[in-house]
């Protein structure tokens, strides 16, 4: 716990020294911005104000901006040599790997509720359907940590964190890209089993539409779970070479 | 407080440490020697914890270095030959996150400690990738005794830093080893002469003499060696003059004069000078040469 701790405590204070995090946050909020704006403006007479509009923009924005975010987690550690004085520290490697996990979603949960500001002017001037809100924002908020999850693995198979941050795009963009292969592939079964598969059959028809459902949350902790599980492993490999 | 008995290491086909053993005591500074992939930073790693031994067991400050890893990490302080910073963080930011991560129960007090210890007080607020390469040497060393481990290995710690640095470097590691064992790396002979109670050769692996220095000076010197310079002669008139003398071994040229190497345990000088007199030759000077622990280290290297 120890371990966890002050690993997590330096990814944090790590994001806020780095210059990558705080471009991905101007980029973020820049482009959130105009979203809302757009919708709003169609909002004065059209339709009523999307609910789950950053969450969804979120949905696709994360195939990129998550390996971003965690491409230096392990990459750099192995090409500062720091990993090789984390794993003399005495804690177990799995300390070191959820603490860097948390870190990344800790700053992830950050950048989410900067977005709230959308939310309080809807609030101001409107009514909109917060239930709807919350529930867009939880499941994106899951989807990030799974997101950032499968960045770090590939975190950890290289030095070199461009090449992180590439793998971990292709990664997510085929975990994506499953929700579309399930559209458009014409027998049904294996439509159905390739949308299950990808992060946004379990995003963009339930928590994106304001309906909570324990499969999809169990879907995305399964993925991290898994992903920081092989992430250990290739942490703990590093003894072996 | 260090033991190991037949360590081992595999990496793959390749045979990187063979049957390694050596002991180091409680408050001993001992010197591990060799040439560059000799095995040394591989045996370091199996000490510190970063990887299991194939082979042979490694105890640290009494615990084993496979079933009881996390004890050991704890008792010791690593250095590796890199020294690996976190260039964004501030000096003392970094000595914390690893006092910290050790489990240091007054970080502020022990992390003020060893940057008194190494003299970086004034630099704590700096940025690590703003320290110059000695300083940063000394940034490493401030992280090893953070946690005020029995145990130190320095691998390799006065690599590529200024002789100045070399020097106060050797002095931090002298200091340590009054409370601490210490076990360092080093491919400078003079260094570990210098620095070390102990040193243990290794080569290809293999450990091929250990002892105190002045100890294994005169095991292994393999015959007294005397310097000779004179006028009035060339080698082969030298050669011709001290031929007769059974003890001498070799006649080798050296600077203006001769390398005489001579059986251990003889002393020829006087035999040597009255000879070279003798024969008319204007005998400059004549004095034994005492071997460096270079020489033998390269002695040892040949023969093996």
């Amino acid at each position: 716990m120890r371990g966890v701790l002050t690993v997590f405590r330096r990814e944090v204070g790590q994001y806020f020294a780095s210059p990558v995090a705080y471009l991905i946050a101007f980029a973020l909020l820049l482009i959130t911005g105009l979203l809302f704006n757009t919708d709003l403006t169609y909002s004065m007479r059209v339709k009523p104000a999307e609910a789950a509009l950053i969450p969804g923009f979120l949905s696709f924005a994360l195939v990129f901006f998550a390996p971003l975010l965690t491409m230096r987690l392990l990459a750099e550690e192995k090409r500062e040599g720091t990993l090789e004085l984390l794993l003399t520290a005495p804690v177990p490697d799995s300390a070191i790997v959820f603490g860097k996990f948390l870190g990344a979603w800790f700053y992830y949960s950050l950048l989410l509720a900067l977005t709230f500001i959308y939310q309080f002017i809807l609030l101001a001037i409107a009514q909109p359907d917060i239930g709807h809100a919350i529930s867009a924002y939880l499941g994106i908020w899951l989807y990030g940590g799974a997101a950032l999850a499968v960045g770090m693995l590939f975190s950890g198979l290289t030095e070199n964190q461009i090449v992180a941050a590439f793998l971990g795009m292709t990664a997510l963009m085929f975990l994506w890209l499953g929700d579309l292969a399930g559209q458009i592939v014409a027998n049904l079964d294996l439509a159905y089993v390739l949308r299950q598969l990808s992060l946004q059959g379990h995003f963009s028809t339930s928590f994106a539409v304001g309906l909570l459902r324990a499969e999809d949350a169990a879907y995305f902790v399964g993925i991290i779970a898994v992903m920081l599980f092989i992430t250990i492993r290739i942490v703990e490999s590093h003894r072996w070479r | 407080m260090i033991e190991v008995e037949n360590l081992t290491k595999h990496y793959g086909t390749h045979l990187a440490v063979d049957h390694v053993s050596f002991s180091a005591q409680r408050g001993e500074i001992v010197g591990l020697l060799g040439p560059n992939g000799a095995g040394k930073t591989t045996t370091m790693r199996m000490l510190t914890g970063f990887m299991p031994p194939s082979d042979g067991t490694a105890r640290v400050a009494g615990f084993d270095v496979l079933s009881d890893s996390l004890a050991v990490r704890q008792s010791v302080g690593y250095l590796p030959e890199h020294v690996p910073v976190y260039p964004d963080m501030t000096v003392h930011g970094y000595i914390s996150f690893w006092a910290r991560l050790r489990g240091v129960k007054n970080v502020r007090q022990q992390v003020d400690a060893a940057l008194e210890q190494v003299q970086l007080t004034d630099r704590r607020k700096m940025l690590v990738r703003h320290l110059s390469k000695g300083l940063t040497q000394r940034l490493g060393l401030a992280q090893a005794l953070v946690h005020d481990p029995p145990v130190i290995i320095l691998d390799e710690p006065t690599i590529g830093i200024d002789p100045q640095q070399v020097i106060e470097v050797r002095d931090t590691i002298r200091q340590l080893g009054e409370n601490h064992t210490v076990l360092f790396s080093t491919h400078i002979l003079s260094e570990a002469e210098q620095v070390c109670d102990r040193v243990v050769i290794i080569q290809q692996g293999r450990m091929v003499a250990q002892g105190a220095p002045a100890t294994l000076r005169q095991q292994l010197q393999s015959g007294a060696h005397l310097y000779i310079e004179v006028r009035g002669a060339n080698e082969a008139k030298i050669r011709e003059i001290l031929n007769p003398l059974r003890d001498i071994q070799s006649i080798e040229p050296q600077g203006n004069g001769f390398s005489l190497r001579v059986k251990p345990g003889k002393d020829l000088r006087a035999a040597v000078a009255e000879r070279v007199m003798a024969a008319g030759v204007a005998l400059l000077e004549l004095r034994p040469v005492a071997m460096t622990l270079e020489d033998i280290f390269l002695d040892i290297i040949k023969r093996n």
